[in-house]
């Protein structure tokens, strides 16, 4: 069994496509950023060395905490925004007495399909000054009008709001599929033992599910703090950058200011932390894998 | 079915294994030197393709050249369709591939720059032309500017826009001086039996009579960060004439007594409600439809607006001295304008296929743009002497704006025309902080002298 | 039994959530709809959120004639197309590598094709054009496919990777002891049991190169015959000011067709999915 799933041949076959498709179109850009982010290259001209200057200078950028700052609420904000109604909006669907379940599946999923512009486009129509929102608040009597997306502090929790709102049908869509390919049988089995619906769930589903679950944490959080688009569109990075994120740092020192270099160190310090938060996650997790690895065991031993 | 999937699988493979070997040299060689080798890369097609491109020419055969410039609204749709309708008269031998413009902030021509695909024409901004200076990705035009008898036409006070720092011609400007107007809408006024404001307090007074009565005083767009840097320069410009212009060249220091003041006075405007308060979310469209539609009672923008704002409101708009600290800064200050005119317009790729005829191409656009904007766009303040009359009146405001410039003394600059990249970014991001209210006056100096260290 | 009143209630209250949230999914469709009748003066002052009345479908007219909408469909769905099914190919075939068979290095080959993930598109777009230029790719629709598929491998992988992971060992196990070739199994066997994931992936990568903008301004911005549907947003925008209405009907037809193919895939999403559990069954 061993040498069968160890087929050399088979494995280099398997893995050669991706990995060079990946190394000559990302990997290769990749080192280059890296590598460009200690020089001073514009963009256009030779690059000089300049050693760790960006990176010094970076660290002393107040933007640069802003930066980070912002792509930590926002991480959190989506991370349990999307996981919450991803999980519940899946177990729901996934019970075959709920009306209407196939509508409700693609209705959730609607807001994935459009693109960023439009969704954001209908956000900024909603929650501007005299936005639907503000406008609802008035019609309640409410003069809880908020400038949404103005706000020096809380406009990230907008933004990230709209984001979370948008790309939850995509875990809701993965949490459905995970939960389509667990075997109907230990459903069933839970229920013969006087497990409710929701029960059950908790016991089966979302431990079967820890790998989807990783994964969506992952995207959720690096999600985050590659940020750029939302509030490239919303906010402009606004008012006075506090709204800025790596990523946005990055844009901006290169494109508005020619200071590709800096720029690109911005850039790698966001891949390093990325990286780092998938090491931690894939840490976390590695302790349950085998956990669940045991139980799987046990289960088949049992029936 | 297995056996198919299994041979395109080997296919894959071995597309596969080439591109790795392709791309490990690849890598090898780009670190080191990237920017030269694609240098000398284009340069190599391009000289095979000019020999190609040479004899078609002169055969009189189809030439393509691709122009990089915007094209959607009136102003920029209008003269882009008058001047290639020329052009079919004068180069029939000329198609010109138009590549519409993106609201990117240069990251569409920077990144195709830096790959050696510029197109053969582009709209070069100020930063743009010093980017591409150094990596001599910008033709230098003097030769043609003087055949074509460009700078014959080019009016006296425009000839700095032509020139960049270094005195060569890079770009053909179309747009001559410009200036930031402070439009009104005097029906509003006089509905509130309010006068034009002369001073601050002047001002403070319209702001509370339009607040109460749920009208915004004035709708700026403050996504964008030159308006907010235009809102702080009219301001900054009563105290100082140099304005954000004195700042961007060193010849002031943001500390001095007059930015300080100008500071301190757009906050407490700002704290007394004169934008509305999401003016950092608002974006050009937006303000302008408040102001034309009369939610708004003030509006600053460019005098290219002239023509659009007479279209909606006809004769209840028009456009005031900026208000200042008392009536004699507000007299005095007559003289001195915010905005200015900048070194941007047309410019050339030195290494495209037919370089030369792009050149003379481009400046016979530039010179149509200009018969474009006098004659259907009614606005006389373009960069050349065209010779040619609007195909109707010109707008009151405009005429008022003509007899108004002999007298003035001094212009700044909008933020395109800036030449310090840094101090653009912070003015235009600083700024925007303070029209939000929330960065406080302290705070905005504070922050300018760090950025300008 | 005498909890069920209790719960039904709380149910009908969830029930109704859902559905409420459900409306608030689908309201952008309707407004995107509304909003392509609309002039920029309806869209930001007198009619923002209403039915759009006199209907302004000159901006339908306007994007039709501004720009070659069926080619730019063409090359939109072409490249779509070419994306997902290469990624989808190479993600199937890394993952299975990656987490069931046996191998060394496996998961430090993983985790840097999981690099992918991180890195923004506007950081790495100038070497990646120059790679593209490298290849002699400059010109063709594949100039565009490279380098999606370069940007969603790393995410499908790590989708496949996980619903891999969740299947029972065994079945290699019995496929070997029949005397199948690992190709065999993993072709048979295996790839039926994650169709649930190739369908969603497909969804989300077709999404994807649907809507890309940025990449595809700079590499086929200035080649009209290869231009996609998201750069038609272009035609609409001024130095200053912006035709909203039109850029809304330019979203439409963008979107809808989108919209549309997910319909009707959303369909087979779930007769794979049974399939899936048939064969599982």
């Amino acid at each position: 069994m061993k040498k069968y799933m160890g087929n050399k041949l088979a494995i280099l076959l398997f893995i050669l496509p991706a990995l060079a498709i990946f190394i000559t179109f990302d990997f290769i850009p990749i080192i280059q950023v890296f590598a460009y982010s200690f020089t001073d290259w514009n963009g256009l001209t030779m690059p000089n060395f300049t050693g760790l200057k960006n990176y010094l200078d970076l660290f002393t950028d107040r933007v640069f905490f802003t930066s980070n700052r912002n792509q930590l609420i926002f991480a959190i904000v989506i991370t349990v925004y999307q996981m919450l109604f991803a999980t519940v909006f899946a177990i729901t669907i996934s019970d075959k007495k709920m009306n209407g379940r196939k509508f409700l599946r693609v209705a959730y999923f609607i807001p994935v399909i459009l693109s960023v512009t439009v969704v954001c486009q209908l956000w900024s129509a909603i929650l501007s000054g005299e936005g639907l929102l503000n406008k609802l608040f008035e019609v309640a009597g409410s003069d809880f009008k908020q400038n949404w997306l103005g706000d020096r502090y809380k406009a990230i929790y907008v933004i990230a709001f709209v984001n979370a709102w948008q790309w939850m049908g995509y875990q809701f869509a993965l949490i459905v599929a995970g939960i389509k390919s667990i075997p109907a049988d230990y459903y069933e089995a839970a229920r013969i033992d006087g497990c409710s619906n929701v029960k059950a769930h908790m016991k089966i589903t979302i431990p079967l599910l820890a790998e989807t679950y990783k994964f969506c944490l992952i995207i959720s959080l690096t999600g985050g703090i590659k940020a750029f688009t939302e509030m490239n569109i919303l906010t402009g990075g606004g008012p006075n950058k506090s709204t800025f994120t790596l990523t946005y740092m990055m844009y901006n020192a290169a494109f508005k200011k020619s200071d590709y270099g800096y720029g690109l160190a911005a850039a790698s310090v966001m891949v390093i932390e990325c990286m780092l938060v998938m090491l931690v996650i894939n840490f976390i997790f590695r302790d349950k894998d085998q956990k669940k690895e045991e139980e799987k065991a046990r289960r088949k031993r049992n029936a | 079915m297995k056996k198919r999937l299994l041979s395109s699988l080997v296919c894959l493979t071995v597309a596969a294994t080439s591109l790795i070997g392709c791309g490990n040299a690849a890598a090898t060689t780009t670190d080191t030197a990237v920017s030269t080798e694609t240098k000398t890369e284009a340069a190599d097609t391009t000289a095979t393709e000019t020999k190609a491109e040479d004899t078609t020419a002169t055969s009189g055969e189809k030439v393509t050249l691709s122009i990089y410039t915007q094209y959607a609204d009136d102003d920029t749709k209008v003269p882009y369709d008058y001047a290639v309708e020329q052009l079919k008269e004068a180069y029939p031998n000329v198609e010109l591939n138009l590549i519409v413009q993106a609201q990117d902030d240069g990251q569409t021509l920077k990144t195709l720059a830096a790959t050696g695909q510029l197109p053969d024409i582009y709209q070069a901004s100020t930063d743009l032309i010093n980017t591409f200076r150094e990596s001599n990705q910008i033709m230098v035009l003097n030769d043609v500017a003087e055949s074509t008898g460009f700078l014959d036409k080019l009016y006296d006070a425009n000839k700095d826009l032509a020139y960049a720092e270094d005195g060569n011609i890079y770009a053909f400007p179309f747009s001559g001086q410009e200036y930031v107007l402070w439009y009104y809408n005097k029906a509003l006024f006089a509905e509130n039996n309010l006068e034009v404001p002369q001073t601050y307090d002047d001002l403070l007074n319209c702001i509370e009579v339009f607040k109460s009565k749920g009208i915004t005083p004035l709708a700026l767009f403050g996504q964008e960060g030159w308006n907010t840097a235009a809102a702080f320069d009219v301001v900054a410009t009563r105290y100082t004439a140099g304005g954000i212009k004195a700042l961007d060249e060193g010849t002031a220091k943001i500390t001095d007594e007059a930015y300080v003041n100008a500071a301190k006075k757009l906050e407490e405007l700002v704290a007394a409600g004169l934008f509305q308060e999401d003016a950092t979310t608002t974006n050009y469209d937006q303000a302008s439809e408040k102001f034309l539609s009369g939610e708004a009672a003030m509006f600053i923008n460019g005098q290219w607006y002239i023509e659009d704002a007479t279209k909606a409101l006809g004769d209840n708009v028009d456009w005031m001295f900026y208000p200042a600290q008392d009536a004699a800064a507000y007299t005095a200050g007559k003289a001195a304008f915010s905005g200015g005119g900048s070194a941007s317009g047309f410019a050339v790729n030195p290494d495209s296929a037919n370089a030369e005829l792009a050149a003379e191409v481009a400046e016979f656009i530039t010179e149509k743009y200009c018969e474009a904007k006098v004659m259907y766009r009614h606005n006389p303040l373009v960069a050349l002497n065209t010779g040619k009359e609007p195909d109707s009146e010109y707008p009151a405001m405009m005429k008022k704006l003509s007899d108004t410039l002999p007298s003035v003394t001094s212009t700044t600059k909008f933020t395109w025309g800036l030449t310090n990249s840094t101090f653009n970014d912070g003015i235009q991001s600083e700024s925007q902080g303070l029209v939000s209210g929330q960065f406080t006056a302290d705070e905005f100096i504070a922050d300018m002298e760090d950025i300008m260290e | 039994m005498h909890k069920e009143g209790k719960k039904t209630a709380l149910h009908h209250i969830f029930v109704i959530f859902c559905w409420i949230y459900a409306a608030f999914s689908l309201y952008p469709l309707i407004w995107m709809l509304f909003y392509s009748f609309k002039t920029n003066q309806e869209i930001f002052v007198t009619n923002p959120f209403g039915f759009p009345w006199p209907l302004h479908y000159e901006n339908y007219i306007t994007a039709w004639t501004k720009y070659d909408v069926p080619l730019y469909f063409l090359n939109s769905l072409l490249v779509s197309i070419g994306t997902v099914t290469i990624t989808i190919i190479c993600a199937l075939l890394f993952s299975y590598a990656t987490s069931r068979m046996v191998w060394k290095m496996k998961t430090f080959t993983r985790l840097f094709l999981g690099l992918g993930m991180f890195i923004p598109v506007q950081a790495i777009m100038i070497p990646v054009v120059k790679v593209v230029q490298k290849f002699g790719l400059m010109g063709t629709r594949w100039s565009l496919i490279f380098p999606y598929i370069a940007i969603n491998l790393a995410f499908a992988c790590m989708v496949y990777y996980g619903f891999f992971k969740g299947i029972p060992m065994e079945l290699e196990e019995a496929a070997c002891m029949d005397g199948a070739t690992i190709y065999q199994t993993f072709f048979m066997i295996i790839e039926p049991l994650v169709r649930p994931a190739t369908v969603t992936l497909v969804i989300y990568i077709f999404l994807n190169a649907w809507n890309e903008f940025i990449l595809a301004n700079v590499v086929v911005g200035s080649i009209p015959a290869l231009k996609t549907l998201p750069l038609g947003v272009l035609f609409f925008q001024g130095e200053f000011t912006t035709d909203w209405g039109g850029m809304g009907a330019t979203m439409v037809i963008a979107s809808f067709p989108a919209i549309i193919v997910y319909s009707i895939f959303s369909e087979q999403v779930e007769s794979a999915m049974t399939i899936g559990g048939a064969v599982k069954g």
